[in-house]
């Protein structure tokens, strides 16, 4: 449910909002109806923050509903080609130089993606927001003509989660505010702010956003959408192992 | 000649000649039992070691012997694993404990840090029969029952992954079906072992909880601890038997590193005790020797008034056996009391990081074998037979006219 999923975040917008007033589950059922079948292509760009160094990398990335999407490098240069292909809960990677595709063990998802503070479970988790925690309401306000959301989800005990909560900050349109990751002492590790709310391709989002290592200043990763159009047509084999090593996509 | 000279005369020839010279046949006296007691001493060190590796072995969840399904050794998964019924014992005689375990590799996840390890789905009071579980510190809970829906971890492990006891930490494997398989768990205590690559390696839960994770309720191995380590060939083979499908093996089939270690012991054993008694034989030839040499003309006077030339040969080996058998018993009892001494075990805490890959504790404590006393005995007296060889025959070849012509 990070910056992917950020293009279907109406969903899970909806489903948070549902849980406090009772109607959970069948706006959990819709919610998940609304991404089916959803397809977008968007144009990012990536910053990749530490305290001694910078790297900006440019990528495309193809989604269909929360499921599938390939995302492909395009800059730098020496990164050009790298791509992940994520199917559901599986995920590969692609590097040209190598010409090897690697499934990634499951050992590894929640080790960094390409280097930045995204994990590789921030891209494939889709719907564990729904079935994994119990979420509560905290707090509503308004702000800027929106209502704002304040809600805690707190994993259930059997949950694969590794947090002691999460705090996900929604306005009414269902844009992500920020969304904070809390350990057991409920120290705050990280967090996903909104920076940028805009119109793009017909919908309202947070076109700009950034993932904070809140225990480590200075690590930070920004990704800005320079580019988007949703409900495109898309090849049927698109989201394949074979399109992730022949380059295609574009 | 057929000995002319009784056995008796022989011995008190052989004694007042080692009397003559008292002071250099003291000092070689003193070299003798020095060093076998030395030999002993690290004899029994060595056999320390070697049990304290067995134990290690055997209670690292290995057991005596063991009971795999095929091909688990190479591909360690639930997809090589077996049924047990819910009320087996085990049938085969000196049976010291048991143990039926799911055993999977996995990872643990925390907030801060992921790592790899062995998952294993125990029943607590099995453990605490045959694994080294019985000897650990834990702090927090230990698992009570197969059906206790929590985890204990290695100190070492917590601390890298900055959990603690009643936090939640997440467990990722593969189930029966190949599918990833991952649940949260509460941590109920966590445990102190001898080596931290143990409180590193292993996880621990209930087993039907391990089961109900992946899936299955089979078992992936069938533990047995005997009572004499020698059993473990006929153990296994009957367990062979018993579970026809499944493959039984002993613990050094298991650890070939472990065995190939256990072996190298004797080995070093017979090594060491060859340095030690090639260092003496130099001594004990020379001084034998010189003996010999200093009474050239009293040997040629011997034989002028007819003492045989194999009197004189028996004289000189007595002569070395005395002082040898004499030197390896005193040297026996001091290597006895050395042992002794250090029946608390030596204290090798300040290197243990570094030997526990050896399979060592902490404590080294020497155990002494009757087996091993007999052999240093019978190996010295061989060794001090055989360095009497060269001056018994330089004191045959003595020509009784060159002699007295000096």
């Amino acid at each position: 449910m990070q910056f992917l999923g950020v293009l279907a975040l109406a969903c899970s917008a909806a489903v948070s909002l549902a849980q406090d007033t009772g109607e959970a589950y069948d706006l959990v059922a819709g919610a998940i109806d609304l991404t089916r079948g959803a397809t977008s292509f968007s144009e990012i760009s990536m910053q990749i923050h530490r305290p001694d160094w910078e790297r900006n990398s440019s990528l495309v990335a193809w989604t269909r509903g929360r499921e599938d999407a390939l995302i492909r490098f395009t800059k730098p240069a020496k990164d050009a080609g790298n791509a992940t292909l994520k199917d559901a809960d599986k995920m590969w990677t692609f590097t040209p130089r190598l010409n090897r595709v690697i499934r990634l063990p499951y050992s590894l998802m929640s080790q960094s993606w390409a280097g930045s503070d995204f994990s590789y479970n921030d891209l494939s988790r889709t719907d564990t927001l729904l079935h994994d925690y119990h979420l509560t309401l905290l707090e509503t306000e308004q702000a800027d003509g929106h209502t704002v959301y304040t809600i805690e989800a707190v994993p259930h005990d059997d949950a694969p989660v590794v947090w002691g909560r999460e705090v996900l900050v929604l306005r009414d349109d269902y844009v992500l505010l920020s969304h904070t990751f809390h350990d057991q002492d409920d120290l705050p590790l990280k967090r996903l702010e909104a920076l940028e709310i805009g119109e793009k391709g017909g919908r309202v989002f947070a076109t700009r956003m950034r993932m904070v290592k809140l225990d480590e200043p200075g690590h930070w990763t920004e990704v800005s959408y320079d580019e988007v159009q949703f409900d495109v047509e898309l090849e049927d084999g698109l989201f394949t192992v074979y399109t992730l090593r022949s380059g295609g996509g574009g | 000649m057929r000995t002319s000279v009784p056995v008796k005369v022989l011995a008190q020839l052989s004694c007042r000649n080692l009397w003559r010279h008292r002071r250099r046949n003291a000092m070689l006296l003193g070299a003798i039992v020095i060093a076998v007691a030395f030999v002993l001493l690290a004899n029994s060190l060595l056999r320390g070691w070697q049990a304290q590796m067995l134990d290690t072995v055997v209670a690292n969840l290995t057991g005596h012997v063991k009971v795999l399904a095929p091909g688990y050794r190479d591909d360690p998964s639930i997809q090589r694993s077996f049924l047990l019924p819910a009320d087996y014992q085990p049938e085969l005689p000196g049976v010291d404990g048991w143990a039926s375990r799911v055993r999977v590799p996995g990872v643990i996840l925390s907030e801060r840090d992921t790592r790899g390890v062995q998952l294993v789905g125990v029943d607590p009071a099995q453990e605490l029969e045959i694994s080294f579980l019985a000897d650990v510190a834990v702090e927090g809970d230990f698992l009570e029952s197969p059906t206790d829906r929590r985890v204990l971890i290695g100190a070492a492990l917590a601390d890298q992954l900055e959990t603690a006891v009643g936090r939640r930490i997440v467990l990722m494997t593969q189930g029966s079906d190949g599918r990833n398989r991952e649940a949260g768990y509460r941590v109920a205590g966590t445990y102190r072992a001898s080596s931290s690559s143990l409180e590193k390696v292993f996880v621990f839960t209930g087993r039907e909880v391990l089961q109900d994770l992946l899936g299955s309720p089979a078992v992936t191995e069938l533990s047995i601890k005997l009572v004499e380590n020698g059993q473990r060939s006929v153990a296994r083979d009957i367990l062979q038997r018993q579970f026809a499908a499944q493959e039984a093996s002993t613990w050094d089939e298991l650890e070939p590193m472990a065995a190939s270690m256990f072996r190298f012991v004797d080995t070093a054993m017979l090594i060491w005790f060859s340095i030690m008694m090639a260092a003496l034989a130099f001594g004990l030839v020379n001084t034998l020797v010189t003996a010999v040499m200093e009474r050239t003309r009293e040997l040629g006077m011997l034989r002028a008034i007819g003492m045989q030339p194999g009197v004189v040969l028996i004289q000189v080996v007595m002569e070395c056996l005395m002082i040898v058998s004499l030197g390896v018993l005193l040297g026996i009892g001091c290597g006895v009391l050395a042992v002794r001494s250090l029946s608390e075990g030596i204290d090798l805490s300040q290197w243990t990081a570094g030997i526990e890959s050896y399979y060592m504790g902490s404590l080294l404590i020497p155990v002494l074998l009757p087996y091993d006393i007999l052999r240093v005995l019978g190996l010295s007296l061989l060794f001090g037979l055989l360095a009497s060889v060269f001056p018994a025959w330089r004191a045959v070849r003595v020509e009784p006219l060159d002699a007295m012509r000096r």
